[in-house]
């Protein structure tokens, strides 16, 4: 695989306002036609990492970096317009799938081309074909009814459908998808999922996949990397991640993952205790408290570790 | 779609009825028939009861209801007793002038309200925002009176830029027609700005705050889109009832701005009516604006129905 870094962060902080952090320098990389599954539980940091790389941070939010380049464009000497430029001409955002993200009254048609419309020559009938191609692309049988419908008309799984298409307008040089199988079922789940696995394999288009959802992601990805109150606890290749966990979060994660032959009233597993705020680690470890290996040294102290083949994590402990 | 307009058009014609009965049970019970007041207090009893039967008083009250009734139906208001005319006739005449200022000023209140508020929703807590403010408390704060005495003395007084008072129709110098309705415009607009501007903000900032802003951002719109076909698209819905609301309030008479400005409107014709006691006169002029009121907001629903496609379609029903 050529080494191209689609995406180089390093250092990532993300403060409110009032300077409470809550990504706490985090470094990712993401090359040419990778997926890389960003997971972790809610408030973990990992949907306003994707929302930074997207030029959507809320402005109450501010982000500083000691590299921030996303498809060889430096964002923190790119002027406001330009990132804006960037992300609309050579991003695909794949959202949440709450079907807020499609404005209910406009219609399908006109969401999917503006994009598209903006950063290209050609006109409307010309920006529609590409558009019945692409909604053809992703399954969607009837697509002259589909086009003309509003959001609202539409199942989950379909708005889905939709936004992916929408994000391929412009034949984009990287995806972002941020939690795109929320509230869908788990038969839709794996079809929206294998959807972004088949672009990615045509295109060669890098995909960073954000998910709370551990056991659906790595089926799709070729590296992991797991959050936890905004700190990258372990990053690895996903045999990696599943044949040799190094941190005890990423333990606790895979032992959470339900399993088929579940029996009948059996409790599913979980993992104790609640995500503790970002930044109250003291100079410790993140996840002390919910540790079932804490030693004192993790009170105070934290190792930051990479071992072979780039499998990197940040605990006192070696397993 | 058609149905909706017949449940609503059926409704209003309950509200009217329903309108009809209290207006006219209050007419009756006031102290002081028609008859008593058209011949004043030295009148003798042969000619009170002569005028009686002529106008129908000796008769019982369904009676009476039920002619008075019967001519609302063929849009015969009654007939004003102080100015001798049918009340149809003098609402024809005054009606120009107060749906003139009507529209004025709410053309230039929802043009003030609707850029403002614009701006003061995207520039949150800068400058326009404040001026926003400062104007939506302005607004409510004055009062119309006093502003147009302000506005008489200064720029009709003082700078003679339009006359201190009386209307001038069209008809009669398109120039003449909008330089004596400016002052009361400018007036009453004054007073409606706050509220739709406090609207508009508020459904402005909603509709930013939505997840589809996300998405039409990063699809890397241009700021007009984003804002005008994103935002203001789902932020109308609001402002446009508002407006409704208003624009009814003001065809219903203006009487304050009328009184000050000497202008021959409906405001002042109802002020006439209630001041002299003309109860014919005050009970057509009832009538007349409720009828007006729920056909602008009949008119304001279909509007809203027609922006909203989801209330459009599920109206059309499959």
């Amino acid at each position: 695989m050529a080494e191209e870094k689609v995406l180089d962060i390093e250092n990532l902080t993300i403060r409110t306002q009032r300077g409470r952090t809550l990504v706490d320098g985090i470094s990712l990389h993401l090359y040419k036609g990778e997926v890389l599954g960003v997971v972790g539980e809610s408030g973990s940091g990992k949907t306003l990492t994707a929302k930074t790389i997207l030029n959507l941070l809320p402005e109450n939010l501010s982000w500083e970096a000691d590299r921030f380049a996303v498809l060889g464009a430096d964002y923190l000497t790119l002027g406001k317009k330009d990132t804006k430029a960037l992300v609309g001409q050579k991003i695909g955002y794949v959202p949440q799938n709450t079907g807020s993200y499609l404005h209910p009254m406009i219609r399908i048609k006109d969401q999917i081309i503006d994009g598209y419309l903006r950063y290209t020559k050609n006109n409307r009938g010309e920006a529609l074909e590409r558009a019945r191609e692409l909604v053809k692309a992703v399954g969607i049988r009837d697509t002259e009814r589909l086009l003309k419908s509003y959001p609202w008309q539409l199942s989950g799984g379909m708005r889905q459908r939709v936004n992916i298409a929408m994000a391929l307008m412009n034949q984009p040089r990287l995806i972002v998808a941020d939690e795109p199988t929320t509230a869908l079922d788990s038969t839709i789940q794996m079809q929206v999922l294998d959807l972004l696995k088949t672009v990615n394999d045509l295109y060669e288009t890098p995909v960073i996949l954000v998910s709370h959802d551990l056991g659906l992601v790595k089926y799709y990805c070729e590296r992991i990397v797991v959050m936890y109150a905004g700190q990258i606890m372990e990053a690895a290749t996903v045999e990696q991640v599943f044949s040799n966990p190094k941190h005890p979060y990423t333990r606790a994660l895979i032992k959470v993952i339900p399993s088929l032959n579940i029996k009948k009233g059996e409790r599913l597993a979980e993992i104790p205790g609640q995500l503790n705020a970002v930044g109250t680690a003291g100079g410790g470890c993140a996840f002390k408290e919910r540790c079932s290996f804490r030693q004192e040294a993790c009170e105070y102290t934290i190792r930051e570790k990479t071992v072979a083949d780039n499998h990197y994590y940040r605990c006192n402990l070696d397993f | 779609m058609l149905s909706y307009i017949y449940k609503r058009t059926s409704n209003a014609v309950q509200v009217l009825l329903f309108v009809s009965i209290i207006t006219f049970a209050v007419l009756q019970w006031i102290p002081g028939d028609a008859a008593q007041l058209i011949l004043g207090s030295e009148a003798t009893p042969e000619n009170l009861a002569r005028l009686r039967t002529a106008l129908g008083l000796d008769r019982p009250w369904y009676i009476q209801y039920w002619h008075w009734l019967k001519g609302l139906v063929q849009f015969d208001l009654g007939r004003s007793y102080v100015f001798g005319q049918d009340v149809v006739t003098l609402i024809q005449q005054r009606l120009p002038v107060t749906i003139s200022i009507a529209v004025f000023s709410m053309l230039i209140a929802s043009t003030i309200a609707i850029v403002l508020g614009i701006l003061a929703a995207i520039r949150k807590n800068t400058m326009v925002d404040y001026l926003a403010t400062g104007i939506m408390q302005l607004g409510s704060a004055v009062p119309a009176f006093w502003l147009g005495m302000l506005m008489i003395v200064y720029f009709g007084l003082e700078l003679k830029w339009f006359p201190v008072s009386g209307y001038v129709p069209p008809d009669r110098g398109l120039g003449g027609y909008l330089n004596s309705i400016a002052m009361p415009s400018i007036v009453l607009a004054i007073g409606e700005v706050g509220m739709l501007l406090r609207t508009v903000r508020t459904s402005m900032l909603e509709a930013l705050g939505q997840d589809f802003m996300d998405m039409a951002k990063a699809k890397g719109l241009s700021s007009f889109t984003i804002y005008f076909k994103y935002a203001l698209r789902s932020a109308m819905i609001a402002p446009i009832n508002v407006m409704g609301l208003q624009f009814a309030k003001l065809v219903g008479g203006t009487v304050v701005v009328e009184s000050v400005f000497g202008l021959p409107g409906v405001g002042r014709l109802i002020l006439v009516a209630v001041e002299q006691r003309d109860v014919f006169l005050l009970q057509g002029l009832v009538m007349f604006v409720t009828a007006l009121v729920i056909l602008i907001s009949l008119l304001v629903d279909i509007a809203v129905m027609f922006i909203n496609p989801r209330i459009r379609i599920e109206m059309q029903g499959e």
